[in-house]
Protein backbone atom coordinates (compact mmCIF):
# COMPACT_ATOMS: atom_id res chain seq x y z
CA UNK A 1 0.00 0.00 0.00
CA UNK A 2 1.66 3.13 -0.86
CA UNK A 3 3.00 5.19 2.13
CA UNK A 4 0.80 8.61 1.23
CA UNK A 5 -2.59 6.14 1.38
CA UNK A 6 -1.33 4.73 4.69
CA UNK A 7 -0.51 7.53 6.49
CA UNK A 8 -3.94 8.94 5.49
CA UNK A 9 -5.92 5.95 6.57
CA UNK A 10 -3.55 6.05 10.44
CA UNK A 11 -4.81 9.53 10.24
CA UNK A 12 -8.43 8.77 9.66
CA UNK A 13 -8.43 6.31 12.46
CA UNK A 14 -6.57 8.94 14.99
CA UNK A 15 -9.42 10.96 13.86
CA UNK A 16 -12.34 9.02 14.49
CA UNK A 17 -10.79 8.12 17.69
CA UNK A 18 -10.46 11.09 18.99
CA UNK A 19 -13.94 12.40 17.88
CA UNK A 20 -15.24 9.54 19.97
CA UNK A 21 -12.97 10.25 22.71
CA UNK A 22 -14.32 13.94 22.46
CA UNK A 23 -18.22 13.71 22.16
CA UNK A 24 -18.68 9.80 24.56
CA UNK A 25 -17.26 9.96 27.54
CA UNK A 26 -18.44 13.16 29.49
CA UNK A 27 -22.21 12.38 28.46
CA UNK A 28 -21.84 8.58 28.55
CA UNK A 29 -20.93 9.49 32.40
CA UNK A 30 -23.87 11.16 33.19
CA UNK A 31 -25.93 7.76 31.88
CA UNK A 32 -23.16 5.72 34.09
CA UNK A 33 -23.98 7.90 37.61
CA UNK A 34 -28.03 8.09 36.40
CA UNK A 35 -27.65 3.50 36.88
CA UNK A 36 -25.41 3.20 39.57
CA UNK A 37 -26.62 2.77 43.29
CA UNK A 38 -26.37 5.09 45.79
CA UNK A 39 -24.17 3.37 47.63
CA UNK A 40 -21.36 2.90 44.98
CA UNK A 41 -22.22 6.29 43.83
CA UNK A 42 -18.93 7.81 45.30
CA UNK A 43 -16.92 4.62 44.69
CA UNK A 44 -14.96 5.92 41.42
CA UNK A 45 -12.70 3.10 40.94
CA UNK A 46 -16.54 1.09 40.01
CA UNK A 47 -17.02 0.81 36.96
CA UNK A 48 -18.31 -2.51 36.60
CA UNK A 49 -21.33 -3.10 39.06
CA UNK A 50 -25.28 -4.35 38.66
CA UNK A 51 -27.40 -1.03 36.82
CA UNK A 52 -29.95 -0.03 38.76
CA UNK A 53 -33.37 1.08 37.03
CA UNK A 54 -35.46 2.80 39.94
CA UNK A 55 -34.74 6.20 39.57
CA UNK A 56 -35.82 5.98 35.96
CA UNK A 57 -39.15 4.09 37.14
CA UNK A 58 -39.23 6.90 39.90
CA UNK A 59 -39.60 9.73 37.11
CA UNK A 60 -42.72 7.68 35.30
CA UNK A 61 -44.57 7.05 38.69
CA UNK A 62 -43.97 9.62 40.72
CA UNK A 63 -44.33 13.69 41.16
CA UNK A 64 -40.12 13.80 39.38
CA UNK A 65 -41.79 13.32 36.36
CA UNK A 66 -44.04 16.10 36.02
CA UNK A 67 -41.38 18.46 34.78
CA UNK A 68 -40.74 15.99 31.98
CA UNK A 69 -44.10 16.01 31.11
CA UNK A 70 -44.34 19.89 31.57
CA UNK A 71 -41.21 20.61 29.07
CA UNK A 72 -43.05 17.70 26.62
CA UNK A 73 -46.08 19.59 26.62
CA UNK A 74 -44.58 22.94 26.21
CA UNK A 75 -42.47 22.34 24.04
CA UNK A 76 -44.50 20.44 21.31
CA UNK A 77 -47.45 22.42 21.54
CA UNK A 78 -45.09 25.84 21.35
CA UNK A 79 -43.46 24.39 18.22
CA UNK A 80 -47.04 23.41 16.70
CA UNK A 81 -48.03 26.72 17.36
CA UNK A 82 -44.76 28.85 15.95
CA UNK A 83 -45.22 26.61 12.68
CA UNK A 84 -48.66 27.58 12.30
CA UNK A 85 -48.00 31.23 12.37
CA UNK A 86 -44.92 31.19 10.75
CA UNK A 87 -45.91 29.51 7.67
CA UNK A 88 -48.61 31.41 7.09
CA UNK A 89 -45.98 33.94 7.20
CA UNK A 90 -43.79 32.22 5.39
CA UNK A 91 -46.29 32.02 2.45
CA UNK A 92 -46.47 36.31 2.06
CA UNK A 93 -42.89 36.51 3.08
CA UNK A 94 -41.61 33.98 0.06
CA UNK A 95 -44.19 34.20 -2.73
CA UNK A 96 -45.07 37.98 -2.38
CA UNK A 97 -42.96 41.15 -3.35
CA UNK A 98 -44.14 43.87 -1.72
CA UNK A 99 -42.17 47.27 -0.92
CA UNK A 100 -42.06 46.85 3.21
CA UNK A 101 -40.70 43.32 3.17
CA UNK A 102 -36.98 44.44 4.00
CA UNK A 103 -38.49 46.51 7.12
CA UNK A 104 -40.58 43.86 8.41
CA UNK A 105 -38.41 41.59 7.65
CA UNK A 106 -35.73 42.87 10.02
CA UNK A 107 -38.49 42.80 12.85
CA UNK A 108 -38.62 39.58 12.59
CA UNK A 109 -35.01 38.72 12.63
CA UNK A 110 -34.52 41.32 15.01
CA UNK A 111 -35.65 39.74 18.27
CA UNK A 112 -32.86 37.04 17.29
CA UNK A 113 -30.08 39.55 17.79
CA UNK A 114 -31.40 40.38 21.12
CA UNK A 115 -29.35 38.85 24.24
CA UNK A 116 -32.15 36.42 26.02
CA UNK A 117 -31.89 38.80 29.57
CA UNK A 118 -33.40 41.82 27.25
CA UNK A 119 -37.28 40.81 27.21
CA UNK A 120 -36.85 39.32 30.77
CA UNK A 121 -38.38 41.27 33.15
CA UNK A 122 -41.03 42.45 30.71
CA UNK A 123 -42.31 39.17 30.22
CA UNK A 124 -42.62 38.25 34.00
CA UNK A 125 -44.48 41.45 34.62
CA UNK A 126 -46.54 40.98 31.45
CA UNK A 127 -47.34 37.21 32.39
CA UNK A 128 -48.16 38.27 35.88
CA UNK A 129 -50.83 40.53 34.54
CA UNK A 130 -51.67 38.08 32.47
CA UNK A 131 -52.46 35.19 35.43
CA UNK A 132 -50.38 33.13 33.45
CA UNK A 133 -47.31 32.62 35.44
CA UNK A 134 -46.81 28.96 36.78
CA UNK A 135 -48.92 27.69 33.95
CA UNK A 136 -47.80 25.56 30.79
CA UNK A 137 -50.30 28.08 29.06
CA UNK A 138 -47.87 30.47 30.07
CA UNK A 139 -44.92 28.77 28.79
CA UNK A 140 -46.50 27.72 25.33
CA UNK A 141 -47.42 31.64 24.77
CA UNK A 142 -43.85 32.15 25.41
CA UNK A 143 -42.52 29.36 23.31
CA UNK A 144 -44.72 30.52 19.97
CA UNK A 145 -42.79 33.67 20.32
CA UNK A 146 -39.19 32.77 20.69
CA UNK A 147 -39.63 30.33 17.80
CA UNK A 148 -41.87 32.11 15.02
CA UNK A 149 -38.78 33.96 13.43
CA UNK A 150 -36.77 30.92 13.16
CA UNK A 151 -39.16 29.14 11.87
CA UNK A 152 -40.24 31.90 9.40
CA UNK A 153 -36.66 31.89 8.23
CA UNK A 154 -36.41 28.16 7.38
CA UNK A 155 -39.92 27.99 6.25
CA UNK A 156 -39.10 30.86 3.70
CA UNK A 157 -36.39 28.93 2.54
CA UNK A 158 -38.42 26.18 1.74
CA UNK A 159 -40.80 27.76 0.21
CA UNK A 160 -38.64 28.97 -2.31
CA UNK A 161 -37.61 25.98 -3.09
CA UNK A 162 -41.08 25.64 -5.00
CA UNK A 163 -41.39 26.35 -8.49
CA UNK A 164 -43.38 29.39 -9.05
CA UNK A 165 -44.65 28.54 -12.51
CA UNK A 166 -46.79 25.54 -10.25
CA UNK A 167 -48.37 28.17 -8.11
CA UNK A 168 -48.78 30.39 -10.94
CA UNK A 169 -50.87 27.56 -13.63
CA UNK A 170 -52.63 27.04 -10.54
CA UNK A 171 -54.13 30.48 -9.97
CA UNK A 172 -54.20 31.58 -13.83
CA UNK A 173 -56.51 28.00 -13.84
CA UNK A 174 -58.67 29.76 -10.86
CA UNK A 175 -57.50 28.19 -7.95
CA UNK A 176 -57.78 29.77 -4.73
CA UNK A 177 -55.11 30.90 -2.54
CA UNK A 178 -56.21 28.22 0.08
CA UNK A 179 -55.97 25.41 -2.37
CA UNK A 180 -52.98 26.33 -3.50
CA UNK A 181 -51.27 26.22 -0.31
CA UNK A 182 -53.29 22.99 0.38
CA UNK A 183 -52.15 21.03 -2.53
CA UNK A 184 -49.19 22.83 -3.84
CA UNK A 185 -47.19 24.29 -0.68
CA UNK A 186 -47.79 22.04 1.82
CA UNK A 187 -47.11 18.34 0.10
CA UNK A 188 -43.90 19.94 -1.47
CA UNK A 189 -42.06 21.43 2.01
CA UNK A 190 -42.71 18.16 4.36
CA UNK A 191 -38.92 18.29 4.71
CA UNK A 192 -38.80 21.83 5.90
CA UNK A 193 -41.81 21.67 8.07
CA UNK A 194 -40.56 18.75 9.81
CA UNK A 195 -36.68 20.75 10.10
CA UNK A 196 -38.68 23.23 11.37
CA UNK A 197 -40.72 21.69 14.10
CA UNK A 198 -37.68 19.40 14.95
CA UNK A 199 -35.57 23.08 15.64
CA UNK A 200 -38.58 24.93 17.47
CA UNK A 201 -39.15 21.69 19.46
CA UNK A 202 -35.99 21.06 20.38
CA UNK A 203 -34.98 24.72 21.22
CA UNK A 204 -38.31 24.95 23.54
CA UNK A 205 -36.67 21.58 25.31
CA UNK A 206 -33.64 23.32 26.11
CA UNK A 207 -34.75 26.39 27.24
CA UNK A 208 -33.94 27.50 30.37
CA UNK A 209 -34.06 31.13 31.53
CA UNK A 210 -37.20 31.71 30.92
CA UNK A 211 -39.15 28.55 32.77
CA UNK A 212 -36.62 29.88 35.65
CA UNK A 213 -37.95 33.02 36.21
CA UNK A 214 -42.24 32.45 35.04
CA UNK A 215 -42.41 29.03 36.40
CA UNK A 216 -42.49 27.66 40.31
CA UNK A 217 -44.54 24.46 41.04
CA UNK A 218 -46.86 23.42 38.63
CA UNK A 219 -45.56 24.01 35.39
CA UNK A 220 -41.42 23.80 36.07
CA UNK A 221 -40.03 22.29 33.24
CA UNK A 222 -37.65 19.60 33.24
CA UNK A 223 -34.39 21.71 32.88
CA UNK A 224 -35.14 23.97 36.12
CA UNK A 225 -36.02 20.75 37.14
CA UNK A 226 -32.07 20.21 36.73
CA UNK A 227 -31.70 23.40 38.52
CA UNK A 228 -32.99 22.58 41.64
CA UNK A 229 -30.99 19.62 42.26
CA UNK A 230 -28.02 21.75 41.14
CA UNK A 231 -27.14 25.34 41.85
CA UNK A 232 -23.51 26.36 43.22
CA UNK A 233 -22.43 23.67 44.63
CA UNK A 234 -24.72 22.31 46.84
CA UNK A 235 -25.42 19.07 44.92
CA UNK A 236 -26.10 16.05 46.70
CA UNK A 237 -28.30 13.76 44.82
CA UNK A 238 -26.39 13.44 41.85
CA UNK A 239 -28.12 9.97 40.59
CA UNK A 240 -31.58 12.06 40.47
CA UNK A 241 -29.70 14.93 38.51
CA UNK A 242 -27.96 12.44 36.44
CA UNK A 243 -31.23 10.97 35.92
CA UNK A 244 -33.13 13.98 34.69
CA UNK A 245 -29.97 15.23 32.26
CA UNK A 246 -30.18 11.44 30.24
CA UNK A 247 -34.02 12.07 29.87
CA UNK A 248 -33.81 15.57 29.00
CA UNK A 249 -31.62 14.42 26.33
CA UNK A 250 -32.51 11.45 24.93
CA UNK A 251 -35.73 13.51 23.21
CA UNK A 252 -32.96 15.37 21.83
CA UNK A 253 -30.69 12.85 20.40
CA UNK A 254 -33.91 10.39 18.84
CA UNK A 255 -35.06 13.51 17.06
CA UNK A 256 -31.28 14.31 15.48
CA UNK A 257 -30.66 10.76 15.09
CA UNK A 258 -34.14 9.87 13.30
CA UNK A 259 -34.43 12.95 10.96
CA UNK A 260 -30.26 13.97 10.48
CA UNK A 261 -30.52 14.48 6.86
CA UNK A 262 -33.72 17.00 7.38
CA UNK A 263 -32.19 18.61 9.75
CA UNK A 264 -28.46 19.69 8.35
CA UNK A 265 -31.00 21.42 5.78
CA UNK A 266 -33.07 23.15 7.73
CA UNK A 267 -29.91 24.07 10.42
CA UNK A 268 -27.77 25.45 8.25
CA UNK A 269 -30.40 27.14 6.13
CA UNK A 270 -32.15 28.34 8.93
CA UNK A 271 -29.97 29.09 12.28
CA UNK A 272 -26.97 30.64 11.00
CA UNK A 273 -27.79 34.54 12.49
CA UNK A 274 -25.62 35.93 10.06
CA UNK B 1 -46.36 40.34 -11.45
CA UNK B 2 -48.69 39.22 -13.85
CA UNK B 3 -50.86 36.48 -12.91
CA UNK B 4 -53.61 37.29 -10.44
CA UNK B 5 -51.27 36.58 -7.03
CA UNK B 6 -51.72 33.54 -6.51
CA UNK B 7 -55.65 33.26 -6.14
CA UNK B 8 -55.41 35.77 -3.49
CA UNK B 9 -55.43 39.61 -3.24
CA UNK B 10 -52.57 41.60 -1.93
CA UNK B 11 -54.54 41.94 1.32
CA UNK B 12 -55.01 38.19 2.08
CA UNK B 13 -50.97 38.07 1.92
CA UNK B 14 -50.84 40.76 4.42
CA UNK B 15 -53.51 39.33 6.66
CA UNK B 16 -51.57 35.71 5.98
CA UNK B 17 -48.50 37.15 7.70
CA UNK B 18 -50.15 39.95 10.19
CA UNK B 19 -50.51 37.19 12.63
CA UNK B 20 -47.06 36.05 13.42
CA UNK B 21 -45.68 39.84 12.84
CA UNK B 22 -48.21 40.79 15.64
CA UNK B 23 -47.26 38.36 17.90
CA UNK B 24 -43.88 39.07 17.94
CA UNK B 25 -44.03 42.62 17.92
CA UNK B 26 -46.22 41.81 21.24
CA UNK B 27 -43.73 39.00 22.62
CA UNK B 28 -40.50 40.06 21.38
CA UNK B 29 -40.52 43.65 20.21
CA UNK B 30 -42.83 45.40 22.67
CA UNK B 31 -41.21 43.93 25.80
CA UNK B 32 -37.71 45.00 24.34
CA UNK B 33 -39.04 48.24 24.31
CA UNK B 34 -40.10 48.46 27.31
CA UNK B 35 -37.04 47.16 29.05
CA UNK B 36 -35.32 50.54 27.53
CA UNK B 37 -38.19 52.56 28.88
CA UNK B 38 -37.86 50.97 32.22
CA UNK B 39 -34.02 51.39 32.16
CA UNK B 40 -35.14 55.58 32.86
CA UNK B 41 -37.00 55.08 35.93
CA UNK B 42 -36.44 53.82 39.04
CA UNK B 43 -38.30 50.71 40.12
CA UNK B 44 -37.53 48.02 42.77
CA UNK B 45 -40.30 45.56 42.71
CA UNK B 46 -40.23 45.24 46.99
CA UNK B 47 -40.06 49.06 47.72
CA UNK B 48 -41.23 51.31 45.20
CA UNK B 49 -45.53 51.21 44.12
CA UNK B 50 -44.65 52.09 40.67
CA UNK B 51 -41.65 52.95 38.50
CA UNK B 52 -40.44 56.57 39.03
CA UNK B 53 -39.07 58.55 36.22
CA UNK B 54 -35.36 59.30 37.20
CA UNK B 55 -33.76 59.92 33.45
CA UNK B 56 -30.40 59.12 33.43
CA UNK B 57 -29.66 58.26 37.18
CA UNK B 58 -29.36 54.65 36.92
CA UNK B 59 -26.22 55.33 33.90
CA UNK B 60 -24.31 57.35 36.08
CA UNK B 61 -24.85 55.10 38.90
CA UNK B 62 -23.96 51.83 36.40
CA UNK B 63 -20.68 53.42 35.01
CA UNK B 64 -19.56 53.89 38.55
CA UNK B 65 -20.37 50.41 39.25
CA UNK B 66 -17.88 47.76 39.75
CA UNK B 67 -19.60 44.66 40.37
CA UNK B 68 -20.82 45.54 36.38
CA UNK B 69 -17.25 46.14 35.22
CA UNK B 70 -15.66 42.99 36.96
CA UNK B 71 -18.54 41.29 35.08
CA UNK B 72 -18.20 42.30 31.90
CA UNK B 73 -13.97 42.24 31.84
CA UNK B 74 -14.93 38.44 33.00
CA UNK B 75 -17.42 37.71 30.56
CA UNK B 76 -14.85 39.30 28.16
CA UNK B 77 -12.06 37.03 29.08
CA UNK B 78 -14.49 33.94 29.14
CA UNK B 79 -15.81 34.91 25.39
CA UNK B 80 -12.00 35.45 23.99
CA UNK B 81 -10.40 32.09 25.75
CA UNK B 82 -13.45 29.81 24.81
CA UNK B 83 -13.77 31.03 21.16
CA UNK B 84 -10.18 31.30 20.82
CA UNK B 85 -9.56 27.24 21.79
CA UNK B 86 -13.07 26.40 20.18
CA UNK B 87 -11.90 27.82 16.76
CA UNK B 88 -8.94 25.50 17.22
CA UNK B 89 -10.29 22.47 18.30
CA UNK B 90 -13.43 23.22 15.51
CA UNK B 91 -10.57 23.67 12.87
CA UNK B 92 -8.85 20.76 13.24
CA UNK B 93 -12.09 19.03 13.66
CA UNK B 94 -13.40 20.67 10.46
CA UNK B 95 -10.26 19.56 8.49
CA UNK B 96 -11.00 15.90 9.92
CA UNK B 97 -14.12 15.84 8.43
CA UNK B 98 -13.18 17.39 5.13
CA UNK B 99 -10.87 14.37 4.51
CA UNK B 100 -13.32 11.87 4.19
CA UNK B 101 -13.16 9.51 6.81
CA UNK B 102 -15.12 6.52 6.54
CA UNK B 103 -18.78 6.69 8.46
CA UNK B 104 -18.09 10.59 8.27
CA UNK B 105 -21.65 11.60 8.54
CA UNK B 106 -22.46 9.16 11.10
CA UNK B 107 -19.27 10.60 13.16
CA UNK B 108 -20.39 14.19 12.49
CA UNK B 109 -23.90 13.83 13.20
CA UNK B 110 -22.65 12.10 16.73
CA UNK B 111 -20.03 14.91 16.92
CA UNK B 112 -22.82 17.50 17.17
CA UNK B 113 -24.20 15.90 20.14
CA UNK B 114 -23.23 18.14 23.11
CA UNK B 115 -24.15 21.04 20.96
CA UNK B 116 -27.74 20.32 20.83
CA UNK B 117 -28.08 19.22 24.21
CA UNK B 118 -29.59 21.90 26.37
CA UNK B 119 -26.91 23.65 28.06
CA UNK B 120 -28.18 22.98 31.63
CA UNK B 121 -27.42 19.38 31.22
CA UNK B 122 -23.98 20.72 29.74
CA UNK B 123 -23.24 22.39 33.16
CA UNK B 124 -24.61 18.71 34.95
CA UNK B 125 -22.38 16.50 32.94
CA UNK B 126 -19.27 19.08 33.46
CA UNK B 127 -20.57 19.49 37.22
CA UNK B 128 -20.55 15.91 38.02
CA UNK B 129 -17.07 15.64 35.91
CA UNK B 130 -15.24 17.93 38.34
CA UNK B 131 -17.37 17.45 41.60
CA UNK B 132 -14.75 16.19 44.59
CA UNK B 133 -17.05 13.09 45.63
CA UNK B 134 -18.02 12.13 42.34
CA UNK B 135 -16.20 13.20 39.99
CA UNK B 136 -13.46 11.46 37.34
CA UNK B 137 -10.97 14.57 37.09
CA UNK B 138 -10.25 14.85 40.68
CA UNK B 139 -10.15 11.20 40.85
CA UNK B 140 -7.22 10.83 38.52
CA UNK B 141 -6.07 13.53 39.72
CA UNK B 142 -5.44 11.79 42.56
CA UNK B 143 -4.45 8.71 41.35
CA UNK B 144 -1.50 10.42 39.85
CA UNK B 145 -0.81 12.11 43.42
CA UNK B 146 -1.51 15.31 41.55
CA UNK B 147 -2.76 18.19 43.62
CA UNK B 148 -6.38 18.69 45.37
CA UNK B 149 -8.04 21.02 43.91
CA UNK B 150 -11.66 21.77 44.06
CA UNK B 151 -12.27 22.41 40.81
CA UNK B 152 -15.76 24.70 41.26
CA UNK B 153 -14.90 25.73 44.07
CA UNK B 154 -11.86 28.03 43.59
CA UNK B 155 -12.03 30.67 41.36
CA UNK B 156 -9.46 30.48 38.94
CA UNK B 157 -10.26 26.42 38.17
CA UNK B 158 -14.13 27.29 38.90
CA UNK B 159 -13.49 29.80 35.30
CA UNK B 160 -11.57 27.39 33.76
CA UNK B 161 -13.63 24.50 34.56
CA UNK B 162 -16.53 26.84 32.69
CA UNK B 163 -14.14 27.26 29.55
CA UNK B 164 -13.93 23.74 29.62
CA UNK B 165 -17.85 23.02 29.83
CA UNK B 166 -17.97 25.90 27.30
CA UNK B 167 -15.27 24.11 24.63
CA UNK B 168 -16.47 20.85 24.64
CA UNK B 169 -20.48 22.33 24.02
CA UNK B 170 -19.73 24.90 21.08
CA UNK B 171 -16.37 23.12 19.38
CA UNK B 172 -18.87 21.29 17.16
CA UNK B 173 -20.50 24.48 16.42
CA UNK B 174 -17.67 25.70 14.80
CA UNK B 175 -16.29 21.91 13.45
CA UNK B 176 -19.97 22.10 11.50
CA UNK B 177 -19.56 25.68 9.82
CA UNK B 178 -15.71 25.22 9.02
CA UNK B 179 -16.26 22.04 7.55
CA UNK B 180 -19.36 23.60 5.41
CA UNK B 181 -17.01 26.14 4.22
CA UNK B 182 -13.56 23.77 3.73
CA UNK B 183 -16.32 22.08 1.42
CA UNK B 184 -17.31 24.48 -0.67
CA UNK B 185 -13.32 24.74 -1.67
CA UNK B 186 -12.51 22.53 -5.12
CA UNK B 187 -11.15 19.37 -4.76
CA UNK B 188 -8.98 20.40 -8.42
CA UNK B 189 -6.79 22.90 -6.11
CA UNK B 190 -5.61 19.66 -3.68
CA UNK B 191 -5.05 17.73 -6.56
CA UNK B 192 -2.85 20.12 -8.58
CA UNK B 193 -0.98 21.20 -5.84
CA UNK B 194 -0.75 17.55 -4.77
CA UNK B 195 1.13 16.92 -8.55
CA UNK B 196 3.11 20.31 -7.29
CA UNK B 197 4.79 17.42 -4.31
CA UNK B 198 2.72 19.70 -1.86
CA UNK B 199 2.54 18.03 1.51
CA UNK B 200 -0.64 18.20 3.62
CA UNK B 201 0.40 20.38 5.95
CA UNK B 202 1.01 22.81 3.63
CA UNK B 203 -2.07 22.20 1.69
CA UNK B 204 -3.91 23.22 4.73
CA UNK B 205 -1.96 26.15 5.81
CA UNK B 206 -1.61 27.70 2.07
CA UNK B 207 -5.22 26.41 0.64
CA UNK B 208 -7.34 25.51 2.76
CA UNK B 209 -6.84 28.33 5.76
CA UNK B 210 -7.48 31.29 4.04
CA UNK B 211 -10.51 29.95 1.83
CA UNK B 212 -12.45 29.34 5.04
CA UNK B 213 -10.60 32.51 6.32
CA UNK B 214 -14.23 33.97 6.24
CA UNK B 215 -16.28 31.86 7.85
CA UNK B 216 -13.69 31.60 10.45
CA UNK B 217 -14.39 35.21 11.31
CA UNK B 218 -18.45 34.61 10.66
CA UNK B 219 -18.29 31.93 13.44
CA UNK B 220 -15.52 33.59 15.62
CA UNK B 221 -17.65 36.80 15.78
CA UNK B 222 -20.88 34.27 16.58
CA UNK B 223 -19.60 32.36 19.24
CA UNK B 224 -17.58 35.15 21.01
CA UNK B 225 -20.80 37.04 21.25
CA UNK B 226 -22.88 34.12 22.56
CA UNK B 227 -19.89 32.94 25.31
CA UNK B 228 -19.95 37.04 26.39
CA UNK B 229 -23.66 36.15 27.05
CA UNK B 230 -23.25 32.82 28.51
CA UNK B 231 -25.85 32.06 31.95
CA UNK B 232 -27.04 28.88 31.74
CA UNK B 233 -23.98 26.47 32.35
CA UNK B 234 -22.80 29.17 35.19
CA UNK B 235 -25.92 28.75 37.04
CA UNK B 236 -25.75 25.10 36.98
CA UNK B 237 -21.89 24.40 37.71
CA UNK B 238 -21.10 27.45 39.91
CA UNK B 239 -24.25 29.91 40.53
CA UNK B 240 -21.45 32.67 39.51
CA UNK B 241 -19.23 31.43 42.73
CA UNK B 242 -17.28 31.43 44.55
CA UNK B 243 -18.15 34.36 45.27
CA UNK B 244 -18.39 36.49 42.20
CA UNK B 245 -15.54 34.95 40.38
CA UNK B 246 -17.62 33.38 37.66
CA UNK B 247 -20.27 36.23 37.90
CA UNK B 248 -20.55 36.82 34.14
CA UNK B 249 -22.40 39.66 32.66
CA UNK B 250 -26.10 38.50 32.19
CA UNK B 251 -25.73 36.57 35.70
CA UNK B 252 -24.82 39.91 36.84
CA UNK B 253 -27.96 41.18 35.62
CA UNK B 254 -30.26 38.19 36.98
CA UNK B 255 -28.81 39.23 40.49
CA UNK B 256 -29.84 42.60 40.12
CA UNK B 257 -33.30 41.93 38.68
CA UNK B 258 -34.30 39.12 40.67
CA UNK B 259 -31.97 38.91 43.99
CA UNK B 260 -32.16 42.99 44.09
CA UNK B 261 -35.23 43.25 42.50
CA UNK B 262 -33.76 46.49 41.21
CA UNK B 263 -35.28 46.42 38.17
CA UNK B 264 -35.08 49.57 36.85
CA UNK B 265 -31.22 49.51 37.22
CA UNK B 266 -30.89 46.12 35.24
CA UNK B 267 -33.04 47.77 32.60
CA UNK B 268 -30.25 50.08 32.52
CA UNK B 269 -27.56 47.82 32.43
CA UNK B 270 -29.16 45.44 29.68
CA UNK B 271 -29.81 48.18 27.16
CA UNK B 272 -25.69 49.18 27.38
CA UNK B 273 -25.35 45.61 26.82
CA UNK B 274 -27.28 46.11 23.98
CA UNK B 275 -25.83 49.67 23.02
CA UNK B 276 -22.32 47.73 23.01
CA UNK B 277 -23.68 44.59 21.28
CA UNK B 278 -25.24 46.87 18.74
CA UNK B 279 -22.04 48.44 18.22
CA UNK B 280 -20.12 45.29 17.70
CA UNK B 281 -22.52 43.45 15.49
CA UNK B 282 -22.30 46.77 13.45
CA UNK B 283 -18.66 46.88 13.02
CA UNK B 284 -19.02 43.03 12.62
CA UNK B 285 -21.11 42.91 9.28
CA UNK B 286 -19.08 46.04 8.12
CA UNK B 287 -16.10 43.53 7.31
CA UNK B 288 -14.45 44.19 4.01
CA UNK B 289 -14.67 41.66 0.65
CA UNK B 290 -18.13 41.17 2.00
CA UNK B 291 -16.71 38.19 3.28
CA UNK B 292 -19.48 37.87 6.06
CA UNK B 293 -21.45 35.89 3.94
CA UNK B 294 -19.08 33.31 4.23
Amino acid sequence: MPRNVRRRHWGHTVGTVLVLLWTLPPFLYLVLLSVKPERLMVERSVLLFWPTFERYRDIVVTDLGLPIWNSLITSGVGAVGALLLAGLAAVTFSFLDFRWKAALFLVILLPRMFPPVTTLIPIQLMLKDLDLIDTRTGLIVLFIGFQIPLAIWVLRTFFDEIPRELAESAAIDGASLWSIVRHIILPLSRTGLLAAFILAFIFNWNEFLFPLIVTSFNAKTGAVAIMSFAGGYKKLQWGSLAVLGVVMTMPVIIFVVAFRATLIRGFTAGALKG
Amino acid sequence: MGWALLGGGRTTFVLLAAPAILYVLAWRIGPALYTLWLSLHQYNLVYDAQPQWVLFKNYTLLFQDAGLWDALRRSIAFALIATGVELIVGMAAAAFFDSKPPGRNFLLGLFLLPMIMAPVVVGTVWSALFDQTVGPVPYLLELLHGPRIAWLATPLSAFFGLVAADVWEWSPLLALLLFAAMQAIPREQYEAARVDGATSLQLFWRLTLPQVAGMTAVAAGLRLMDAFLELDKVFVMTGGGPGTATQFASFFIYKQAFQGYELGYASAVITCLLALLAVAYGAYLRQPRGSVRG
